[in-house]
């Protein structure tokens, strides 16, 4: 039974790629829909739209690092792999802030971004301030990420 | 550093140097028109109606930009992806008369050009209508008559088709069946499809009337109906349809020799907007019937050279005032080589307002760090420091939003390339991937000047907190010194010394605490001494903050809630400084995926496919990372900036400086050659 730590700690490792990936997949491709019709009308809008559209793609970004940092951290990627049970349950506590909070954020700043493509859309020279709506949302994306981080780094410091 | 002043001016001239003066001041580019509203026009002066002249400008404006757009379609204009960088052409004086002389040709050949794409247009709108009546004809190619073809003397013809395919015999029968009696009649197919079956029916006059019955009864349809035989009129439609091809290539090829006069095409574009923007200005202006005013805001700089320019070359009389106290004087940005390239950063959120200061160098001093502790990495910063400086050396002519943009990227990056060094990232951690993979030396590493935050990353936290007090701490002093300039010493007290002593307290006590030292990893706590100093501090501020923070109420009661209310935005800082953790996490977001994409080239070990799909990966990988993370550093700067940063003490509501100009797109007229 505690050959499983690594089970447990790879799930968490994974799950964080996984779910930032599907929010983020998601937030892109609406917020690509959005700025599609706008480019329609206004081909010149273009490199603004685009800037808007790529925002939330940050969350799967930050489950890459998450699951990148886990990795490292418990010898799948070389190194010492043998984790005790409690060691990798741990790991994949640390992760849950990330896998719970990246693909929901993710999702709410695309619909927040779609709003700012709108308006870009009418009114051009408002794009910093367009900018900073979906900005706003992604504050919460870095905060789970920095709990993660901490977490991980943190667990792989005890010694259980 | 600084908010330009500006003067009202006051001029009154002639009529007669109308043209002139306000040519004059549209060439100078420095004084915003803008006439009082008067209440009631006297007799002497009013505004003159100047909107027919403006329409007729703005409409040939727009005649020649659509003429333009028909001619990018058909000529597309050969542009490099760097060409929006080249900013409009500069024309001399003369080059540019002699254009203004050419502008009725360029007129007629604009019109020229929207008549041709009509033309075109109908021209391929007939194309599918012959194109049907060439296919409706098909089945009837092998009949010799015309098809309205009506019988002769004695005898009747129906030609027509019948749906589906139907046999001579079946025919017969149903004919026999719906007309009987009938025998002198003939039936010929001419062709049978799936779908139709077309016939020749030949009968004797008498009869016509029951045969035509018949032929209704079995859903007989009438043939598309032509004076000639069918093979004639399918050749004399084809030749129509070639006509039409012909016809279409010749108007495009027409179109098409109209390349020679794009250049044209802009400048009528551009001289139509200017005029329009003129004949607005005068709309604006008060006359009488032989002087005219011109009110509005100068720039204090340029006031002598306007009055020496006016008033040298017309009988005209300048005055300058100060603005009144009330008025909203429109505001105009000035910075040194430092700072210039943050005006727009501060223009997309708000222009200074009333007694507000020009906040471009603060922000510029924080805001090309904040960027390299987000983007972190040395070799990014240096590209983007390289390319974006040489695109600004390259492209002199570039225009002035997208000059400030570039340098702005430029300095940023330079703030990335210290950066990148002090926590020793370099394309991540390629040095030490391609020693290891490539030359078998894992010991060859670019260490980090100051430390790895990837290892310490508590201390790297505490780094990115102490600096986002410290930027909060700045823009807590910027509204302190509005306060001072504003001659309100009280309010700099309890607004900004209280909140000073109370946080900074605050902080050193913090720092006496031995668990909160041990978690960011710091040497020592602070000694208990120093911790009574920082409460005492921490209780005046917060004692200040209760007694004054309320101070507009007069009720005492009232007024103490809401300092107690103020002493509250205490957790407001503490959200502030937390939100500074975006700096680590997207310092770390930048190296991490770096060594994510360096560990993937890295794979298939030092074999010659291997260095060659490491090259692959390394430069694919690097350029998206790039591209990511400038975007994410360039938002998340921009955000700390606004949000943190000015929610600390600028408002922003200042109108931007406008001044009766040349708003060209495609060209720039050159002074004084």
């Amino acid at each position: 039974m505690d050959k499983f730590g690594i089970v447990f700690a790879l799930v968490g490792a994974v799950l964080a790629a996984l779910t930032s990936g599907i929010g983020s997949a998601r937030g892109v491709g609406m917020a690509g829909q959005a700025a599609a019709g706008v480019t329609t009308d206004d081909p010149s809008k273009f490199s603004k739209v685009l800037l808007l559209q790529l925002l939330p793609g940050t969350q799967g970004i930050y489950g890459l690092l998450i699951g990148f940092i886990t990795m490292t951290q418990i010898g799948v990627m070389g190194g010492n792999s043998n984790i005790s049970l409690i060691k990798g349950i741990l790991y994949l506590a640390a992760c849950v802030p990330v896998i719970i909070v990246e693909p929901i954020s993710a999702w709410y700043q695309a619909k927040c971004s779609c709003a700012s493509i709108d308006l870009v859309s009418k009114r051009p020279d408002q794009f910093g301030k367009a900018m900073i709506f979906p900005a706003m949302v992604e504050t919460y994306a870095i905060l789970a990420l920095l709990i993660s981080i901490l977490a991980v780094f943190g667990v792989s410091g005890l010694s259980l | 550093m600084a908010v330009l002043p500006m003067k009202r001016v006051f001029i009154c001239a002639l009529k007669k140097d109308r043209k002139p003066v306000l040519e004059l001041l549209q060439r100078m580019q420095a004084v915003q028109i803008e006439s009082r509203d008067v209440e009631k026009e006297d007799e002497l002066f009013s505004k003159q109606d100047k909107s027919e002249a403006r329409a007729l400008f703005e409409r040939n404006s727009q005649t020649a930009q659509t003429a333009l757009a028909i001619l990018d379609k058909r000529v597309p204009e050969n542009k490099s992806l760097l060409s929006s960088l080249e900013g409009r052409k500069a024309i001399s004086v003369t080059e540019y008369e002699a254009m203004v002389n050419k502008r009725d040709q360029t007129m007629d050949a604009a019109n020229r050009l929207i008549a041709l794409d009509r033309e075109c247009a109908e021209n391929n709108a007939a194309v599918p209508k012959t194109e049907a009546q060439i296919v409706a004809l098909e089945p009837w190619l092998a009949y010799d008559l015309p098809l309205n073809f009506a019988g002769t003397g004695k005898t009747t013809v129906f030609t027509g088709t019948l749906q589906n395919e139907v046999s001579l015999e079946t025919i017969y029968e149903r004919l026999n069946e719906f007309a009987p009696g009938v025998e002198d009649r003939e039936v010929r197919i001419i062709s049978s499809t799936q779908e139709q079956t077309c016939l020749f029916i030949i009968c004797a006059n008498k009869d016509a009337e029951a045969i035509q019955d018949a032929l209704r009864k079995m859903g007989f349809a009438k043939p598309p109906l032509t004076s000639a035989n069918p093979a004639e009129e399918s050749r004399k439609l084809k030749e129509e349809l070639d006509g039409l091809h012909e016809n279409t290539k010749k108007l495009e090829e027409e179109i098409r020799s109209f390349e020679n006069r794009r250049d044209d095409l802009k400048f009528a574009v551009d001289y139509f907007t200017m005029r329009a923007e003129k004949y607005e200005v005068i709309s604006g202006l008060y006359q009488s019937s032989r002087v005219f005013l011109v009110e509005g805001y100068i720039l204090a700089s340029r006031s002598q050279e306007l009055e020496n320019r006016i008033t040298s070359a017309y009988d005209a009389v300048v005055e300058f005032s100060d603005p009144g106290e009330e008025e909203d004087v429109p505001v105009l940005l000035k910075n040194n080589a430092f700072a210039s390239p943050m005006e727009p950063v501060v223009e997309s959120y708000s222009l200074p307002g009333k007694g507000e200061i020009d906040p471009s160098f603060i922000v510029a001093c924080f805001y090309y760090i904040l960027f390299g502790i987000m983007f972190s990495d040395a070799a990014y910063g240096i590209i983007l420091a390289v390319v974006c400086g040489l695109l600004v050396k390259k492209y002199t002519n570039m225009e002035d939003s997208m000059k400030k943009l570039l340098t702005m990227f430029c300095y940023c990056g330079i703030g990335t390339t210290i950066f990148g060094f002090l926590f020793g990232s370099f394309f991540g951690d390629s040095v030490n991937v391609i020693a290891t993979t490539f030359f078998h030396r894992p010991d060859i590493k670019l260490s980090p000047l100051w430390m790895d935050p990837l290892a310490n990353p508590m201390k790297m936290l505490a780094f990115c907190f102490t600096i986002g007090l410290i930027h909060l701490f700045v823009g807590l002093g910027a509204k302190g010194y509005m306060y001072l300039k504003n001659r309100q010493y009280a309010d700099a007290v309890y607004d900004v010394l209280s909140w000073y002593l109370l946080l900074i307290g605050c902080v050193l006590l913090l720092n006496t605490s031995k668990v909160f030292t041990d978690m960011m990893g710091m040497a020592a706590p602070l000694s208990s001494s120093a911790g009574t100093v920082a409460k005492i501090m921490a209780i005046i501020g917060a004692v200040i903050i209760i007694l004054f923070g309320g101070r507009e109420s007069k009720n005492w009661f009232k007024r103490l809630l809401k300092g107690l209310y103020a002493l509250y935005g205490i957790s407001g800082y503490l959200s502030d400084v937390l939100s500074y953790s975006r700096l680590l996490a997207l310092g770390l977001a930048t190296g991490v995926i770096a060594q994510v994409f360096n560990k993937m080239g890295s794979m298939l070990g030092s074999s010659i496919f291997g260095v060659l799909v490491f090259i692959l990966v390394f430069l694919i990988g690097h350029i998206l990372n790039i591209l990511i993370n400038v975007l994410g550093a360039y938002v998340h700067t921009n955000r700390l900036t606004y949000v943190e940063f000015f929610g600390k003490f600028y408002n922003g509501g200042g109108r931007k400086f406008q001044p009766f100009a040349v708003h060209t797109k495609y060209y720039k007229i050159k002074e004084d050659i």
